[in-house]
């Protein structure tokens, strides 16, 4: 503030790009996760329970991408365990009438797009704020599922392709790792670099100033609507295969554990910030607390009670670093 | 609060003044709002508080709502001096602003927001609804306004809504009653009825303060009147001393500013943006108007006269009912931003925090967002381009930043403003619209947005300027059109326009 031509070509800016502040105090918690574990429970540290803490982190890193470009944009969809657990059923389903796995996924992403696009529709065209819009979408779903089966569709294919999708393995990779890491990717560049990422943390940071700027507000909500959904999509092929069945009670709480994930990662409820590093980090640090409570033979009703206090902590932690830093 | 203790407020002392501000002084950083300022008010009376926007009318009135708490001088109601901590304590000690913002709860009947404060209770502590409904009954007979009390507050038209606001003041046995510009959204007859009530008020012995543009009204309804400008006290006389001419005399004053450095020679050239017929289901009714390139158009008009709303519909933000706007021989399709933008019309916005700025987000974005879309290649940013672009306005406009990285919250008034030209002027426009280019902007920065604005025109833009500011007005505009109630009531040329012939056309 006291010159006034300044150097913006700062270096070290590539560094504050890629972790934004706000995530050293997760990178801090992450760190002090893994070394109170590992020394209560040395087992934490294999390469075992590695892949098997990213294999969880997984499902939830895939929808927590979509959902970080809804919250950015200003919206949420509370929608998505629902479709996971739907689009399970209709993955098997379609596979065992068909006998053709792409068929069965082809299936999964149009009916998980299909929901993520009605979401849009109900939350852009009908002005129907998008917690309560995704709340009956969930509601719809939850029983519109049993209209379609009363019970597990269990595989009848027997087809390995499928099974592979979840339960396979690259090398020592899983493959719902592998893919779970190209989806972060693709989404991080699309958020960082892209006109169309740009445009969602406008419009969530002030809708108002988008649309007088000439930005089309209501299509780019809608876009992120659907690409939440067609991710759900993915999602809900993986764990139908890694169940080897479609169950019409999955996903109960999943929606809770992706969007505590995304704010943990200190992505705002009010829209405009985020990233999804912090995404990122958000969904190791919920999982490596559950694997955490497993490998130390804690009670497992406390894998809900701990990541509670995690959010509310890491949360608190953020507001008082910014308001250091506003000093 | 009980409909007997009401009749004791007739028996305040009329000798003694309600209330007496001595040397009131208040500071905001970089402007002085008030500077030993004097009120006196005597009960029963209307005393009348006038002068230009900006002239200190609202910071005293906060100061007496217990909103801002003053820096110097001293308060005495009822010739006990007090201070005024918040507006509950100042509402206690008996003062009751009324705000053009109605601050009744929508949900709620109109009784209850009546006693919103302190509910009259029964004796095992539950609320006493009857008697809450009966008290609210005998206040709207005291003075004289029938509705119901069970009625929901939101229905109510907004005049209702602001007779149950004076209703509330006599239920905390109010002594002083501030109306912060009562007719600003009322119809004739709702003005006659509002000054029935109001003699009622003073009839009961309250000391009413009455704040307004209009000085139709203010001849009307008060006995004495006080002018401030530039957050000085200018003169308390009686109604009967004064003139019209006198009056706005007060209010104006003389100024010596050259605040305006005016770098223009060329004369204005063809028509950029015209509009015809325009109507809006708010507030526009049939205006018409021509814009040229190069020139600078200013709008004025009184609080409520229409300019937001025509700067809103002309850049496609807002719906319009009729009318056709175009932009260098396009016509425009209202209620269309994207064509707008496109067009070559912008809106830098009156409230920069509401419509204009991203605040959590660094000055780039904020910045190069109109023109984001120039600098993508298949879809992607380039980063590099923008960043360059982006510095070129920052070393231009002389923003004052630490860094491009910084968030715009960070960065003063008149910095985020510069920012919010740029914005427009990346993106290249034939076009823009400013609303209060320099509301909440000090004065050091508002001579470099004034030098910027008269850039932008001498550079060839048609630029429509929105402003409520007199010296602004005449300082930058080429032509000034005026508004009032919707309409445009005369435009003048530069040389035509003189303060008197532009608030006159103003009043009407």
């Amino acid at each position: 503030m006291t010159t006034d031509t300044l150097p913006a070509r700062k270096r070290g800016v590539s560094l504050s790009a890629l972790t934004d502040n706000s995530q050293i105090v997760l990178i801090g918690l992450l760190a002090v996760l893994c070394i109170g574990i590992s020394l209560a429970a040395p087992q934490f540290y294999s390469p075992d329970n590695a892949i098997a803490i990213l294999r969880q982190c997984a499902l939830v890193l895939i929808v927590a991408v979509g959902m970080t470009m809804l919250l950015v944009a200003g919206e949420v969809d509370l929608s998505v365990g629902a479709s996971l657990a739907f689009t399970g059923c209709v993955a098997m389903d379609v596979t065992n009438r068909t006998h053709s796995v792409v068929l069965g996924a082809l299936a999964a992403l149009a009916f998980s797009g299909a929901v993520g696009l009605f979401n849009g529709l109900v939350v852009t065209r009908l002005k129907i704020n998008s917690l309560i819009a995704t709340i009956a979408t969930m509601m719809i779903l939850q029983g519109g599922v049993y209209l379609y089966t009363r019970e597990a569709v269990q595989n009848h294919h027997l087809l390995d392709a499928f099974t592979a999708i979840g339960a396979g393995y690259v090398g020592p990779v899983p493959i719902p790792v592998i893919i779970a890491a190209v989806i972060f990717a693709v989404g991080y560049v699309t958020l960082r670099f892209t006109l169309f990422g740009r445009y969602l943390y406008a419009v969530g940071a002030n809708l108002r100033a988008a649309r007088l700027s000439g930005l089309r507000a209501e299509r780019l909500k809608l876009l992120a609507f659907v690409i939440t959904g067609l991710l759900v999509g993915v999602a809900g092929l993986i764990l139908a295969s890694l169940m080897n069945a479609g169950q019409p009670t999955a996903g109960r709480g999943f929606e809770l554990t992706v969007i505590a994930a995304v704010i943990l990662g200190g992505t705002s409820l009010a829209g405009g910030r985020g990233t999804l590093f912090g995404t990122l980090l958000g969904v190791l640090v919920l999982k490596i607390v559950d694997n955490g409570i497993i490998i130390l033979r804690w009670n497992q009703d406390l894998q809900m009670v701990v990541p509670g206090l995690v959010i509310i902590l890491a949360t608190w932690l953020d507001i008082v670093r910014r308001r250091n830093d506003a000093r | 609060m009980h409909a007997e203790t009401l009749t004791r407020n007739e028996a305040i002392p009329l000798d003694v003044p309600a209330l007496a501000m001595r040397g009131i002084g208040k500071r905001f950083p970089g402007v002085v709002a008030l500077d030993g300022v004097d009120l006196t008010l005597m009960p029963g009376k209307v005393h009348a508080l006038m002068g230009e926007n900006g002239a200190g009318k609202s910071t005293l009135i906060k100061i007496l709502a217990g909103v801002y708490g003053k820096d110097s001088g001293t308060i005495a109601i009822g010739g006990v001096e007090t201070e005024l901590k918040t507006p509950r304590d100042a509402l206690k000690k008996g003062i009751k602003v009324v705000f053009q913002e109605i601050a009744l709860i929508s949900e709620f009947t109109v009784a209850e927001n009546i006693f919103l404060e302190e509910y009259p209770r029964r004796a095992d502590g539950s609320i006493a609804w009857k008697t809450i409904r009966a008290e609210a009954k005998a206040l709207f007979d005291r003075i004289g306004f029938a509705v119901d009390p069970a009625a929901r507050t939101g229905d109510l038209p907004v005049s209702q809504q602001q007779m149950v606001e004076i209703a509330r003041a006599l239920a905390h046995e109010a002594k002083i009653v501030v109306m912060d510009e009562p007719t600003s959204s009322l119809t004739p007859k709702e003005v006659e009825l509002l000054f029935v009530v109001i003699r009622r008020l003073t009839a009961l012995g309250i000391a009413v303060v009455y704040v307004s543009h209009k000085l139709d009204e203010v001849f009307e309804i008060s006995d004495t009147v006080t002018v401030l400008r530039d957050g000085r006290h200018i003169s308390t006389k009686p109604i009967g001393e004064h003139t019209h001419d006198s009056l706005i005399h007060d209010m104006i004053g003389r100024r010596i500013e050259n605040l305006f450095p005016r770098s223009r020679t060329g004369s204005a050239g063809k028509v950029a943006l015209s509009v015809e017929g325009l109507s809006t289901d708010t507030k526009l009714k049939d205006v018409s108007f021509e814009a040229r390139a190069g020139e600078v158009l200013g709008f004025f008009g009184l609080m409520g006269a229409g300019r937001t709303e025509l700067a809103k519909a002309i850049v496609g933000y807002d719906p319009i009912r009729t009318g056709r706007i175009t932009i260098d021989g396009t016509a425009l399709k209202p209620h269309d931003t994207r064509t707008a933008v496109s067009l070559g019309i912008g809106l830098l916005t009156e409230d920069r925090k509401l419509e204009g700025l991203m605040l959590e987000l660094p000055v780039q974005q904020n910045m190069s967002l109109a023109a984001l879309s120039s600098f993508a290649k298949a879809g992607f940013v380039d980063e590099g381009s923008e960043r360059s672009a982006v510095q070129s306005f920052v070393d231009r406009f002389r923003v004052k930043t630490p860094s491009l990285f910084q968030p715009i919250k960070n960065l003063s008034g008149g910095n985020q403003q510069k920012v919010l030209l740029a914005r427009w002027l990346m993106r290249g426009l034939k076009v823009i619209v400013v609303d209060e280019p320099t509301r909440g902007i000090d004065v050091g920065a508002k001579s470099e947005i004034f030098a910027l604005i008269d850039r932008l025109a001498g550079e060839g833009l048609a630029v429509i300027m929105m402003t409520s500011e007199m010296p602004e007005l005449l300082g930058l505009s080429d032509r000034i059109a005026v508004m009032a109630e919707g309409r445009l009531t005369a435009t003048f040329s530069r040389e035509e326009a003189t303060q008197e012939r532009i608030l006159n056309a103003a009043i009407a």
